[in-house]
């Protein structure tokens, strides 16, 4: 007897059929993988399932009786619970006030937090989810906070756990500790639907995988059954190269030289602690790095958005150290932002404007300080044609694109530019595999007609399989460099979190005296 | 002459003048910690203060006046609720349309109840709870009876209500279902949603409540302190009573303690008038005495305070 049963759900937004006769059932003791792209589905089937949507069509049933889930205080009492991808904790907040929330104990509305603390603990120790139930929420690590948003679903009593794109925000340890987690809740007797569009961690994870397409689901298979490239191939409908061939790297002379730079962050702390490096035209260098420790102040500094508070910056024989954005463009340096909604798009604006953002001032879009939107309209539909940019018209709002469409326009105006030097910042975050692999096949291509680009990534597939040489970042200093073929996974992952000591770590907890990364074996 | 303006007199005007900005600034921290910016609280306090007084003079029951006020003060924030909680229309706009509105509803009632712009006939106001004799003559006993007596001992009903109201909602705002959930609201109310509690509801109460609040303060004005209605007589209390929610840190307590600051100033200031032969300023100094505190208070001098997350802005559910 299914726990949960879905069966032809159906739900339109005004424009988009959402979910198309979709059914899913889910075993108790099960996880079910949903995997599917950005917009294929996913969420919206999964919303409905925990009443923030209603269908328009369908039925939805629990220990296979019929039921009706309009608000989340249903799917709650029905014991379906929900971790969001983005947290729905509340900051200021202790642990405990979070997790009880909308279930406090107490009498005469007053609340008894001997009780919830105790309660807290219990069920954190009953599933070895350790946490401070005193701490406030944003006190703690990004893995930490999703560990207490799987409490709070466990305190409201769920035995369906349904987690929404769960490692979109986690570190690769913080991975690897949540699938153990997961993988103990199931056996405990809970269920769990786990919402992606990774296939690694499908395969890891799942029991069963559930394909999703354009609102519908288009396949089921087991990990056992299938391999990453299938999946690629259902959730995207054709052939997808994971990762990319490339050609040997041709290294040229030297366009970028960053020659001992310290940066400092908002808070007037040192963030880049002295780099040197250069690349070279027709090599694609990558920063790897666990998520802030210096890239960020680093990529901000070469592209001219924020002044390094010493050392020097060359972009072929001319220094760009004091360069502004403007400067820097005019030198030849594009840049790809790591957020493209904040940095690399306005998104009120038509695309045909985003296009030529940075390229305002000169023809063919102005003449003397004056545009010409037929000029610019004629660019913008041949970057629309030359990159596969999925839109109507020229003169879409930048937010009305999907978020992979929203990438192939930066990437267009940037590379289209044909600058000398691509700085491409996480430039795949949040993409699916389709997209993935047409944005690494545009860094390819500028890196085989001669340009230096230099890669900052989180992803250490990404870095594997697009970089000539990687240099590995850690508190804002290189502590290792490998050179394509010596790089594997497990050995960047080690130097990525301090595993090679940090030669000017602030406090002396930092330095860690192993010497030998370890060799293979999962944690 | 310093002991002639530090008297118990000076601090009971202290009470007296927070008692108003208090009221006020607790239901300004109420409602903007369910993340609604409440900057009507001026007209919702005019409109009390209104109300007060006219049914006052209609039933001779000042107690009947309270209430009214209170009522009023609820009556016109479901203005401020509908537009920005179930309309999502910009908050500032609302609550300054509503300043704006409780000026012209007044003045006009005035004329049409009263047929004479300006100021109401004069009711008389509510007495002092308590009435004990003391005084400063004989010895050190005496003269601190004389003292405590004169700050605290001497004030109206409505003054010791605001106290305890200030002490009440601070504990309930950390012990109690409604506090908690409350704080989620202005923080991030999409959480307080998926967990199956009205993100609407919580708002609502929380505006009427500062409604009820800045009701209450209109009434402290007129039906205690001044014993009729005059045109804008509010005159920005409201406005400083935002400031002391802010000084206050979202806190009752806090909105209590800072209005208690303003209330020192203005009392100050009316001192010093009475002294103005005696000291070299002119008078107009002192008067800008409590504004020009709450110009300091919020350029920061008391550090960056931070506000609810969510504040000001209107919820949607998905």
């Amino acid at each position: 007897m299914p726990l949960l049963e879905l069966r032809e759900i159906t739900k339109a937004f005004p424009g988009v059929l959402a979910n198309d006769r979709v059914s899913m059932r889910l075993e108790r003791g099960e996880i079910v993988a949903l995997l599917g792209e950005n917009g294929a589905g996913k969420s919206t089937l999964m919303n409905v399932a925990y009443g923030l949507l209603t269908a328009d069509s369908g039925e939805i049933r629990v220990d296979d009786q019929p039921v009706k889930i309009k608000s989340p205080r249903q799917a709650i009492d029905l014991g379906i619970g929900m971790v969001h991808q983005h947290f729905m904790l509340v900051e200021p907040l202790t642990v405990t006030e979070n997790i009880v929330l909308g279930r406090e104990p107490g009498r005469y509305g007053i609340i008894d937090f001997a009780t919830a603390r105790q309660r807290v603990r219990e069920i954190s120790e009953r599933y070895g989810l350790k946490v401070d139930p005193d701490a406030k929420i944003m006190d703690l690590s990004v893995g930490m906070q999703q560990r207490v948003e799987i409490l709070k679903a466990l305190y409201q009593g769920a035995r369906v756990l349904i987690l929404d794109e769960p490692t979109a925000v986690l570190t690769p340890q913080e991975v690897t500790e949540l699938f153990r987690v997961v993988r103990s809740l199931v056996d405990e007797g809970l269920s769990a639907v786990f919402i992606t569009h990774k296939l690694e961690e499908v395969v890891a994870i799942a029991d069963r995988i559930l394909v999703m397409r354009d609102g519908a689901v288009v396949g089921e298979t087991t990990p056992g059954d299938t391999d990453e490239i299938g999946l690629a191939r259902m959730m995207v409908g054709r052939d997808v190269v994971l990762r990319i061939e490339k050609g040997a790297s041709t290294c040229g002379e030297a366009v970028l030289t960053v020659a001992d730079v310290h940066v400092l962050d908002d808070r007037s702390l040192e963030a880049v602690k002295g780099i040197s490096f250069s690349v070279c035209g027709g090599e694609i260098l990558a920063i790897a790095g666990v998520d802030g420790n210096g890239q960020r102040e680093l990529v901000e500094s070469i592209v001219g958005l924020r002044r390094p508070s010493s050392g020097t910056i060359t972009l072929k024989d001319k220094d760009i150290t004091r360069a502004n954005a403007r400067a820097s463009i005019e030198a030849g340096v594009s840049h790809i932002p790591e957020d493209r909604h904040r940095r690399g798009l306005v998104l009120e604006f038509d695309l045909a404007e985003n296009i030529i953002l940075g390229d305002h001032r000169t023809p063919p879009a102005a003449k003397n300080g004056i545009m010409h939107p037929k000029a610019i309209a004629e660019l913008a539909r041949k970057r629309i044609a030359d990159y596969d940019i999925r839109t109507p018209s020229e003169h879409v709002h930048a937010d009305n694109l999907s978020g992979g469409n929203q990438q192939k326009v930066v990437v267009a105006r940037e590379i289209g530019r044909d600058p000398d030097l691509l700085v491409a910042a996480q430039p795949t975050r949040g993409l699916d595999v389709g997209a993935i692999e047409f944005v690494h096949k545009q860094i390819i291509r500028e890196r085989d007609a001669g340009k230096a680009v230099l890669l900052v990534s989180l992803e250490l597939e990404e870095v594997l399989s697009l970089a000539d040489r990687i240099l590995v970042i850690y508190e804002g200093q290189i502590v290792k460099e490998f050179v394509d073929a010596d790089a594997d996974a497990e050995t960047l992952g080690y130097y990525m979190t301090g595993g090679g000591g940090s030669k000017f770590a602030s406090d002396g907890s930092n330095v860690q005296a192993i010497e030998t990364p370890p060799t293979g074996g999962n944690e | 002459m310093l002991a002639d303006i530090i008297t118990p007199d000076l601090f009971a005007a202290a009470l007296r003048m927070a008692t108003p900005l208090a009221l006020a600034a607790i239901g300004g921290t109420i409602c903007e910690r369910s993340g609604v910016v409440n900057i009507a609280l001026e007209g919702i306090m005019l409109c009390g203060a209104f109300a007060g007084v006219a049914v006052t003079l209609a039933t001779g029951n000042p107690w009947l006046g309270i209430v009214a006020a209170v009522l009023a003060g609820v009556a016109i924030s479901a203005i401020h609720a509908f537009t920005s909680i179930n309309l999502r229309s910009d908050q500032v706009v609302s609550g300054t349309a509503i300043n704006i509105l409780a000026l012209g509803v007044t003045g006009f009632l005035m004329e049409i109840m009263y047929g004479h712009p300006g100021t109401t006939d004069s009711i008389n106001t509510i007495r002092s709870v308590f009435r004990f004799e003391s005084n400063a003559d004989g010895g050190f006993v005496s003269t601190v009876w004389h003292w405590i007596n004169g700050i605290f001992l001497s004030h109206t009903p409505i003054v010791y209500m605001a106290i305890i109201i200030a002490f009440v909602a601070q504990w309930a705002m950390y012990n109690t279902r409604w506090g908690l959930r409350l704080r989620a609201l202005g923080e991030h109310p999409r959480a307080v949603d998926t967990v199956g509690v009205s993100v609407l509801k919580g708002r609502w109460v929380a505006v009427l409540m500062s409604g009820a609040l800045a009701g209450l303060a209109g009434a402290n004005l007129t039906l205690e302190q001044v014993g009729s209605f005059t045109e804008n007589m509010t005159n920005g209390r409201g406005f400083i009573a935002l400031a002391a929610n802010i000084f206050g840190r979202w806190t009752p307590l806090g909105s209590y303690s800072a209005s208690l600051l303003f209330g020192f100033a203005d009392a100050l200031q009316i001192k010093l008038q009475i002294f103005r032969g005696q000291i070299d300023i002119p008078p107009q100094f002192f008067l800008m005495l409590p504004y020009v505190l709450t110009v300091v208070v919020l350029a920061g001098v008391v550090g960056r305070s931070i506000g609810p997350a969510a504040v000001g802005k209107p919820y949607e559910k998905k």
